[in-house]
Parts: C-alpha cells; sequence; structure tokens
C-alpha cells in the first residue's frame, strides 16, 4: 500500500526538464537568460543545458552572465546535427541532467537548448517533459505557414523578437494567427527577450503545466 | 489539482479486480485519456472524463501504459486510457520500391513497426500530411496503401 501514499498531494517532485529549440539566431540563448531570473524571482531551484555543435560557446555564455552559478550550467557538445542529441540519441543531454540532479538535489527544473536548427527540430520526450519552439519575426511571418514539426508539435511555440515586426514587414497579427491556426489552437506566445517583454507569460505556463504549481 | 505520481500497476491486474469491480458499480472509476503522441511524456496534465484536474509525474524509468492505475482509493480509481492510434497500413510493390519507402521513413522520422510484408506508420497527425510526402510513389504504385484504415 506504501504507492497509494504517492498517489496525493505529498508526491515527489522529480525535476521537470524542459527543451528550448529552434533556428539558428531566433533568440533561444537570449530567452534562457531572460528565463534564469524570471524563475529565480519565483523562487524555482533551476540549471541549465545547452547545447552547440563543437563548442561550448552558449554555456560560456550564460555561465559568465552573472545570472546563475556557473556550475548549474553545463555544456554538451552535439558534433553533428543538433537534432541528433535531442532526438535520435539523446543520451548525451540524459546523461548531463542525470548527472545535474545528482550534484544539486533540489533542482526542480532543468532548461535544455538545443543548438539552432531547422524547423523540422523536435525534442524526445525521453528527454524532455515540454518543449518550446522559438521563432523570431525577422525569420519571415510565413515560418508558421510552412508547418515544420518544431512549429506544429512543441508544447509551445514562441515568436521572438516581436518589437521587430514593423521593420521587417511582418504583419504580426497574422502571423500569430497562422501560428495559432496551424498548432490547432495549442499554446502560442509572443515575446521581446531583449526587454523581457513576454517572459512571465511563459514562466506562468510552465507553473502550470510542468512544475505542477497552480 | 490532483497531483499522482507513478503508476501503482495496471487495471487488468489480478490484485486490484476485486476493488476495481466495486468501484466501477459504484461510478468511482475516471478515465484519463492521453492523446497517442503524449504517451511518452513523463509529466502532463489532464482532465478526467469526470472532470478531475491530473497532474502526473512518473519516474525516468516509468513508462506509463494503456491501462496503468494512477490513482486508488476506496470511493475513486484514476485509469489512464490511451486515445486510440491511428496507423497508416503501407505494402511496397517489389524490393526496390520497400527500398524508397524506408528510406522516406526514415528520413521523415516517422514512428514505424512492420505487420509482416507491411510497414506500419503510427500517425501523430492527419494521414493526409503523410500521404503528401510519399505522394509520387503512391501515384506510381511502387506503395500500395491497405484500404482497412
Amino acid at each position: 500500500m506504501s504507492r497509494l501514499a504517492l498517489t496525493r498531494t505529498d508526491a515527489p517532485m522529480i525535476a521537470a526538464r524542459v527543451g528550448i529549440g529552434g533556428p539558428v539566431g531566433s533568440g533561444k540563448t537570449a530567452l534562457v537568460e531572460r528565463l534564469i531570473p524570471a524563475l529565480q524571482a519565483r523562487g524555482i531551484d533551476i540549471a541549465v543545458i545547452t547545447n552547440d555543435l563543437v563548442t561550448a560557446e552558449d554555456a560560456e555564455r550564460v555561465r559568465r552572465s552573472g545570472l546563475i552559478d556557473p556550475e548549474r550550467v553545463s555544456a554538451v557538445e552535439a558534433g553533428a546535427c543538433p537534432h541528433t542529441v535531442i532526438r535520435e540519441d539523446p543520451t548525451l543531454n540524459i546523461e548531463a541532467a542525470d548527472e545535474l540532479e545528482r550534484r544539486f538535489p533540489g533542482v526542480e527544473l532543468i532548461l535544455l537548448e538545443s543548438g539552432g536548427d531547422n524547423l523540422a527540430s523536435t525534442f524526445s520526450r525521453d528527454l524532455t517533459d515540454f518543449w518550446m519552439f522559438v521563432i523570431d519575426v525577422a525569420g519571415g511571418d510565413d515560418i508558421p505557414r510552412k508547418r515544420g514539426p518544431g512549429v506544429i508539435r512543441a508544447d509551445l511555440l514562441v515568436i521572438n523578437k516581436v518589437d521587430l515586426a514593423p521593420h521587417v514587414g511582418v504583419d504580426l497579427a497574422r502571423m500569430q494567427r497562422e501560428a495559432a491556426e496551424v498548432r490547432g489552437g495549442r499554446s502560442v506566445l509572443l515575446t521581446n527577450c531583449r526587454r523581457g517583454e513576454g517572459i512571465d507569460a511563459i514562466v506562468d505556463l510552465l507553473e502550470r503545466e510542468v512544475l505542477f504549481r497552480t | 489539482m490532483l497531483r499522482l505520481h507513478g503508476i501503482i500497476g495496471r487495471a487488468d491486474d489480478k490484485a486490484y479486480a476485486r476493488q476495481l469491480h466495486t468501484l466501477k458499480h459504484h461510478g468511482g472509476i475516471e478515465l484519463l485519456f492521453v492523446p497517442p503522441a503524449d504517451a511518452g511524456r513523463k509529466r502532463f496534465r489532464l482532465t478526467t472524463d469526470r472532470g478531475t484536474d491530473c497532474a502526473v509525474s512518473l519516474d525516468r524509468d516509468e513508462e506509463l501504459v494503456d491501462g496503468a492505475l494512477l490513482y486508488l482509493e476506496p470511493e475513486r480509481a484514476i485509469i489512464a486510457r490511451f486515445g486510440e492510434q491511428q496507423v497508416w497500413r503501407l505494402r511496397a510493390r517489389d524490393a526496390a520500391s520497400a527500398l524508397k519507402l524506408g528510406w522516406h521513413a526514415g528520413n521523415l522520422h516517422w514512428r514505424v513497426r512492420f505487420e509482416g510484408d507491411h510497414l506500419v506508420v503510427l500517425l501523430d497527425a492527419p494521414v493526409d500530411n503523410y500521404r503528401a510526402r510519399i505522394r509520387p510513389l503512391i501515384e506510381s504504385g511502387e506503395v500500395v496503401e491497405r484500404r482497412d484504415v
């Protein structure tokens, strides 16, 4: 009967693993840099894994940011197409997450940033509990209409750099509407990571859907 | 919100048969339908057919199965049910066509299983989306769709 007690609200929490994917330059690392303080401000114990092709560039950027204990940032070098280590064989990332959980037993949420990829990039469910796909208006307002698996299947689609829309001739309202249509009404959120706009809405979603706080 | 962690067992386990039978007669069974695309999740939030908001987490080494017993108490049980998995059965005309079909299925990262000489694609989206990817093979007759799906 011991398992019955685990079905109650005192169930132990394993660290949630949240993936962040998207094309090169869409603002994945900038989003991570905004999410770190926003999550910390709500008392959420976090760690970060970044993926790069053959360097630890993004990990070093986050470590040097001063936003988080550098020990809580791990780097995975894919050495190949970024999706290979988040989908086909996510072993390296699973090991990195397991290691962070061992070193920081109280960690509640691990952000896993993929290397920049294309619209077909998706995360394995073996690796992440929830994943978001980041695109940006400067990449073109036709991206949602292209129906890439990353855009379609992600638990959350983030459209970043919304402040640039008028400067690159993008009808943001239409882009958002088309994104919602191709995703069957599932979550689409807008951000301007440079100014921190839209970040709270993402944290709200993570608190509800992943951390079960609300 | 009802927090649930871990799988107690399977609803068809003999160990739970009597209790679940009694609960069924008293309307105490709730079903949590999990979309096939979400079956691999270790953490999800869904609402049962009776409206209970469930926040479910599993250990990393646990796999959710159809019929998993997630909650059991004297007045109520919650059982996971997978929504019916939609599949698309394909048969290649000859070995060369089979190689092409296999190449496409792998390149497109389709989830598949094999049934004799059929390739069975486990669908995560409308079948037309998949058909569009190999339309030339179908139109040329190199690949034939089984019509009973």
